[in-house]
């Protein structure tokens, strides 16, 4: 054991040794056209932790077929063939994910930093992004901040954030006529945030929020909560939940005799999560989804070549890593460099049409990418024809509208 | 009144997965002198092993209450005879490291082999209802469980006071130096006990499987709150353990009820002023110091 | 009273009031001579920011070894003096824009007053109960933390806390930052020093081996517990305020249990009751845990575990525990053959 930490030890100090001799830190310059002779792609995400399942390894895998398939494309004419993927595990801990961010960026030679999951880590990441002057597309985290307080130049969110959820839920769905609701909030900073935005659009929908009711976080006790929520018979109980506390609070509701009886609307829900629990646990349940593999042909055709590589279905987050990975690569083939400056010149503006991005823009304001975004309701258990056939897409939310205005954003780079 | 009757209820549900784990760890305490880092664990193994049990076997919830238990006992005679052993001689807590490590590597595996989304699991038929008691309507299962826990309680209170290897056992657990005064042989009955209060760990879980998250990390945020129940009640003893275990459950109840924010913060809150008050616990004896 | 409810904590510990057990002054010189060269030279050899967090991560373990290896505590709570100061230092330098050592040292302030109640209330409990008394505080603060979203950012975390030094190349570069916030970490090295090697030090481990004898000579030997509890918790605070400061912020991570768990895997990993085990246990664990996060390995938790068990069952000196070890047997050894001719 001592012997060998040792050697672990000796080995990384030698390795680091070797890498410290071929130069420190700072941004490359932008002289030569694609810097270091080869693109880098790094996907800094969690890859043993609770967004194993919806991101993790199969994000690196999806960014791996978008280099297989930029290449195919283009061929010779390529700006460049050498295009490496590399990834790191941050383990949902935001210091690591800093350290890692900076390594990437100094050390592997990283051009674009993708994903990361866990908002204090997309932050950390993002702060990283513009003291270096590289480039970071955010799929992973939900948190606004990135593109309000805490946006800048080489920073953009592809695929969702916590308000896009809370909109296209709350409104959608007390326009469909649930008009009376209570919500049922984890009492931390993303629970209080969706509570607010939904609050606003169910409002704004013409429906009132009768009790707004906190629980602690994490927590696996809800059957209190679900007592209170159900006391005055609204038509829905909105929940903010997500990961093990959301699983936690359906089967609780399940429990509690509610379903079929008052529709359950959830905050932020992923295609795994249903997966995990069946989805007769979540019939009904009505969530605002970035993207769902079986919605039409177009996506059926990227989720067929995803499942011969990973034999699994995408969930939002493997397309998303597939679509920013694949712009990025576009976006330096047009610019014909991949210096940082140059593509996100390029890339503030371009409007995207892919099978992930529909009616997609890179707002050049707050660089948050919108498009069109769905509102998702769980299938019947007799209805899933397949395996991760879960979803029946209820309504589409225009890009338009899916996303804060873009003159409501408290964006400002500042240069 | 109705929702005061339901509160208490859910109290008694939570409490009882907290008395049956505590009462496992109390008992493996009282004898081996180990605190088990790794209860948490242990706990969420319980509710993977049902759910494994299920999807692969198709074994339902009453066949997973009868083994799931004792393929833990299986489970923590193995790690007490290959780990645990070893360090009894010495200082306690060298046990509790050894457990916590052993906490990092089950957790881990468990992701590596079930993944991070948690795994699904049926009510059994005939508790997925609701009853209706004089205006209070009750979750079936959840009266099950609060019954059945003070049910499994007072078995092992029985098993330990009125049958002659309880007596042994308890014996050792109260006063371990005199009972080895008094011949009997303590060692002898050092695993099958470290077995048992696995297995009473595993009986929470698969209690726990049918309305709660079966995920790798469903035992982290768990064995904390066990400590502070062990804390409130008193290691050494048993009973602490069982009326800790329920009290913690109705105040977190209470607490989600009327000051959601700070349910988790009032039980610590509680454990702070039975320190302060009576710092052997409730129910445990003054130290010598 | 059953044997293992008696009080008496017996680590293995290679903290020894015995004087034989001391290295003669050359060598201790030599050794203090190395390991600052060690020290000065390590961001040349190993990636900067790397090199911080294991300096920072070294600091934290000596503050539990104070505890476990010269008191006979075990905290399993220090998670939360270490992100205690982490916010406070990223408050301080955010609403004040001082120069970042004084708000570490001022992070390290708040880390020790809140010490003061919870040390006072843990040392009622000695021994394992103590590990479980501090490991529930600790997870209290957490709650509190996350709860207090205002001050604390919430899950988002205490982003921007800005590296403020004069307005030097120390604000933008990791290599220079390290030596800026070196003095900061060895100053806390120094306390720690002083502390086991003073009267006071003495006191402690007299009662870590005989509380009761302690106390018939007339030690109150509660106050002296709370004493050296808010020490360490201010050099967990030295530690905990240079880490947030090294990566611009301040996250939930740094309060949560598995920090502290962490802390302790170092501590027992380097050797409990060395003091010089807790950098080299962290140097270990934290270039382990950067390589193989970048290892393409899902389950660290399995080894750092793995890790802890052998450690614990095979190697509970830890590594500097049994290299002093060595060194003592063989000078054993060498007086004895010269006693011999």
């Amino acid at each position: 054991m001592r012997t060998k930490s040792t050697v672990a030890l000796a080995s990384a100090m030698s390795a680091s040794l070797l890498l410290a001799a071929c130069g420190g830190g700072g941004p490359s310059a932008g002289g030569g056209k694609i810097s270091d002779d080869k693109i880098v792609l790094a996907v800094l995400n969690d890859q043993s932790g609770v967004y194993k399942d919806v991101s993790g390894p199969n994000s690196v895998e999806a960014v791996k077929m978008a280099v297989e398939d930029f290449k195919a494309k283009h061929g010779d004419k390529a700006v460049t063939t050498n295009i490496e993927v590399v990834t790191a595990d941050h383990q949902n801990k935001p210091d690591i994910a800093n350290t890692k961010a900076q390594e990437l960026y100094d050390r592997q030679k990283a051009d674009i930093i993708l994903d990361v999951p866990t908002s204090s880590a997309a932050l950390a990441v993002a702060n990283q992004a513009k003291t270096k002057k590289k480039m970071y597309i955010n799929i992973g985290a939900g948190t606004t901040a990135l593109t309000n307080d805490n946006c800048n130049k080489y920073t953009f969110h592809w695929a969702y954030d916590a308000y896009m959820l809370a909109h296209g839920t709350g409104k959608t769905v007390t326009e469909n006529g649930g008009k009376k609701w209570n919500v049922v909030y984890p009492d931390y900073a993303f629970g209080q945030d969706m509570t607010k935005a939904f609050s606003a659009q169910v409002e704004a929908a013409g429906g009132s929020i009768g009790q707004k009711i906190p629980t602690p976080f994490p927590n696996d006790n809800f059957a209190t909560f679900i007592t209170k929520a159900n006391s005055d018979q609204p038509d829905v109980i909105g929940t903010m939940h997500a990961g093990g506390d959301l699983i936690n609070f359906v089967k609780q509701y399940n429990q509690a005799g509610l379903t079929g009886k008052t529709k359950l609307a959830v905050g932020l829900m992923f295609i795994t999560d249903i997966h995990s629990l069946g989805a007769d646990a979540f019939q009904g349940t009505q969530f605002t989804d970035a993207w769902y593999w079986n919605m039409d042909e177009q996506n059926k055709a990227w989720a067929d070549k995803f499942m011969a590589k990973t034999k699994t279905r995408p969930s939002f987050a493997h397309a998303a890593n597939y679509s920013a990975a694949m712009n990025y690569l576009e976006t330096v083939q047009e610019a014909g460099t991949d210096t940082a400056d140059e593509v996100v010149k390029k890339l503030e503006g371009k409007k995207i049409n892919d099978f992930f991005l529909r009616n997609g823009e890179v707002r050049a304001k707050d660089h948050r990418v919108i498009h069109d975004v769905y509102l998702a309701e769980v299938k019947k258990k007799a209805d899933v024809a397949e395996e991760w056939d879960y979803e029946k897409i209820v309504a589409t939310i225009p890009a338009a509208e899916a996303f804060k205005q873009v003159d409501k954003s408290t964006c400002n780079m500042g240069s | 009144m109705g929702s005061f009757i339901q509160y208490t209820l859910q109290g008694l549900a939570a409490g009882g997965f907290y008395a049956l784990a505590a009462l496992g760890l109390a008992v493996i305490f009282g004898v081996m002198g180990v605190v088990n880092f790794s209860h948490g664990a242990m706990y969420m193994l319980g509710a993977v092993a049902s759910a494994v049990l299920l999807k692969e076997l198709g074994v339902g919830f009453w066949g997973a209450i009868v083994l799931v238990p004792i393929l833990l006992f299986l489970f923590g005679v193995l790690i007490e005879r290959t780990l645990v052993r070893w360090l009894l001689a010495l200082d306690p807590l060298y046990n509790f490291l050894l457990t916590f490590g052993l906490t990092l590597i089950i957790v881990d595996l468990v992701k590596k082999k079930y993944g991070v989304s948690g795994l699904p699991y049926e009510l059994p038929a005939g508790l997925d209802g609701r009853l209706a008691i004089g205006g209070v309507s009750l979750s079936k299962y959840q009266l099950f469980a609060a019954v059945f826990s003070v049910l499994m309680c007072l078995l092992v209170w029985l098993l330990l006071t009125k049958t002659r290897i309880g007596m042994i056992v308890r014996a050792a657990t109260e006063d371990s130096e005199r009972s080895r005064a008094l011949g009997i042989n303590v060692g002898m009955w050092v695993t099958p006990v470290f077995g048992f209060g696995i297995a009473l760990a595993g009986l929470a879980g698969v209690l726990a499987s049918p309305f709660r998250a079966i995920t790798a990390d469903m035992g982290t945020n768990f064995i904390i709150i066990l400590f502070a129940v062990v804390v409130i009640g008193g290691l050494g003893s048993i009973l602490g353990a069982v009326m800790a275990g329920f009290l913690v459950g109705l105040v977190e109840a209470y607490g989600q009820a009327y000051a959601p924010a700070f349910a988790q913060v009032l039980i610590f809150v509680l454990m702070a002023a039975v320190i302060l008050i009576r710092p052997s616990g409730l129910f445990g004896r003054e130290e010598v110091s | 009273m059953s044997d293992h409810l008696v009080q008496t904590t017996h680590v293995e510990t290679a903290a020894s009031a015995s004087p034989e057990r001391r290295l003669p002054p050359a060598l201790r010189w030599a050794g203090l001579v190395l390991a600052l060269i060690v020290v000065l030279a390590l961001p040349m050899m190993i990636y900067p920011p790397v090199a911080m967090d294991i300096l920072a991560w070294g600091l934290l373990a000596i503050s539990v070894d104070l505890l476990l290896g010269y008191t006979g505590l075990l905290s399993f709570g220090h998670a939360a003096f270490w992100g205690a100061s982490a916010y406070a230092t990223g408050l301080i330098a955010i609403k004040t824009g001082l120069p970042f050592p004084v708000a570490v040292l001022g992070g390290a302030l708040v880390a020790m007053l809140l010490a003061v109640p919870t040390g006072w209330l843990a040392v009622r409990r000695t021994g394992i109960y103590f590990a479980m008394v501090t490991l529930a505080f600790g997870q209290m603060l957490f709650f509190l933390a996350n709860w207090a979203r205002d001050l604390t950012g919430g899950e988002n975390g205490l982003q921007g806390i800005p590296k403020t030094f004069f307005g030097s190349v120390v604000e933008t570069d990791p290599f220079f930052f390290y030596y800026a916030a070196l003095p900061l970490l060895l100053l806390g090295a120094w306390i720690a020093w002083r502390t086991v090697h003073s009267p006071f030090g003495r006191v402690l481990m007299a009662i870590r081996d005989n509380p009761a004898r302690a106390r018939a000579l007339g030690y109150n030997v509660e106050k002296y517990k709370i004493m050296v509890f808010v020490i360490s918790a201010g050099l967990a605070g030295l530690a905990g305020g240079v880490f947030s400061v090294s990566h611009g912020f301040a996250s939930l991570q740094e309060l949560i249990w598995t920090t502290s768990g962490k802390a302790v895997l170092i501590t027992v990993l380097g050797g409990i009751g060395t003091l010089w085990g807790g950098p080299i246990g962290a140097a270990i664990v934290v270039m382990l845990e950067d390589k193989l996060a970048s290892s393409g390995f899902e389950g660290i938790g399995i080894i750092t575990g793995l890790i802890f068990v052998i450690c614990v069952l095979a190697f509970r000196k830890g590594i500097w525990g049994t290299a002093a070890d060595l060194i003592a047997r063989t000078r054993t050894r060498q007086e004895h053959k010269r006693d011999i001719s």
